[in-house]
């Protein structure tokens, strides 16, 4: 099955994103929202170094149910978590931005959401 | 198990015109084929009027630089035929004597009826976001016939590109396999007020029987919310401040 990038938004659409920009986010967790429609997360921290840390808002494009599927849990991320993110930051100017990926600066691990269809008729388990 | 699905089976059949026995198995979670939907709107293209059309276009280019309407951030249901046309969340299918059900995830709302015990049309349907749906078999495939869908009920072709049907909406669709696992709704999609002729199109549904993929309960207007604790220790709701339907940034 051809397999495109596709969101997996339940609720609306994500072009207030600039997905043309990549900011990386090094801070610490202050939140984890595991909710519909989207998961939410919030994170004390920078973009540039010195710079005076600021609470950014991320949007992950999908819901726990589909996020479930791709191995994320609630217990995913925690607050006091240092992380670095990935995200495509508003078009605005504000200090929000839609998640692409996350690393535990602690332990490395890395968690991404996966923007493609659901695989065919995957096998019961 | 099996022995309660047949003595199940049996009663639907004295309950149903459709001889149970010959019904389908459509049992399992049904996930959206995305990237088949986002080519469709290409391959079958939208039959709008001209105004309508003009309308679009705005909508598609305000999408474009950055400024969505968000057709669904108020929460409401996503109604007919747009739950079936864009959404990105699985989909059930329940049997029952005389009527088939669909349920869907992260909307509480997500609920279609589709009566299959024969009856005709109300005279006079209430009208709502899903419409009256009679249905059909006809060799495996569910023929749905769907009226008394309120006017505001958007034809969507995207999150933020769609327009309210604005009255007398028509939607017959026919539910078939595919293949063992592969589920295919043929629309026809009759809306005089905004198109000029039927809109044909298609949509793929695969199913999944992994338990992962089972519906888990998504109430849309849940992530306006976050939880608190009021004065007396219960535990609360409370609002999350917001801007066009997304948390407001700090």
């Amino acid at each position: 099955m051809l397999s495109l990038p596709a969101p997996a938004a339940a609720h609306h659409s994500f072009a207030m994103y600039d997905p043309a920009t990549i900011i990386r986010l090094d801070g610490t967790v202050k939140d984890f929202q595991w909710t519909n429609p989207h998961v939410l997360l919030w994170v004390m921290g920078i973009t540039k170094p010195g710079e005076a840390p600021l609470l950014w808002t991320i949007e992950l494009p999908t819901s726990p149910g589909n996020l479930s599927r791709m191995g994320w849990t609630k217990h995913a991320l925690s607050p006091g978590d240092r992380v670095v993110v990935e995200l495509n930051p508003l078009r605005d100017g504000q200090h929000g931005g839609s998640f692409r990926k996350l690393t535990m600066q602690d332990t490395g691990q890395v968690w991404v959401v996966k923007l493609h269809d659901v695989p065919k008729a995957e096998a019961a388990k | 198990m099996r022995r309660l699905l047949v003595a199940w089976l049996m009663l639907a059949a004295c309950a149903a015109p459709a001889a149970a026995a010959e019904l389908p198995d459509w049992s399992g979670t049904w996930t959206p084929f995305i990237g088949d939907q986002m080519r469709r709107i290409k391959t079958d293209p939208v039959p709008w009027t001209p105004a309508a059309a003009a309308q679009i276009a705005a909508m598609a280019a305000e999408e474009k630089a950055g400024n969505p309407r968000g057709l669904f951030i108020d929460c409401l249901p996503e109604g007919m035929p747009s739950w079936m046309l864009i959404s990105h969340n699985a989909l059930e299918f329940l049997f029952s004597p005389g009527r088939v059900t669909l349920l869907g995830e992260s909307d509480g709302n997500r609920l279609r009826r589709i009566y299959t015990d024969g009856r005709a049309h109300s005279t006079d349907p209430d009208p709502s976001f899903h419409g009256e749906s009679i249905g059909h078999w006809e060799d495996g495939t569910l023929v749905v016939d769907t009226v008394g869908v309120l006017p505001q009920a958007y034809i969507a072709v995207s999150e933020a590109v769609g327009l309210p049907n604005n009255g007398d909406l028509h939607v017959i669709e026919r539910l078939h396999l595919a293949g063992p696992d592969t589920l295919h709704d043929d629309l026809q999609i009759i809306a005089p007020h905004v198109l000029t002729k039927p809109w044909t199109t298609t949509r793929i549904y695969y199913r999944q029987r992994a338990r992962k993929y089972e519906i888990v309960e998504g109430e849309c207007l849940q992530g306006s919310f976050t939880p608190s604790t009021d004065k007396y220790g219960n535990a609360i709701f409370v609002p999350v401040p917001q801007v066009n339907g997304n948390p407001k940034p700090q």
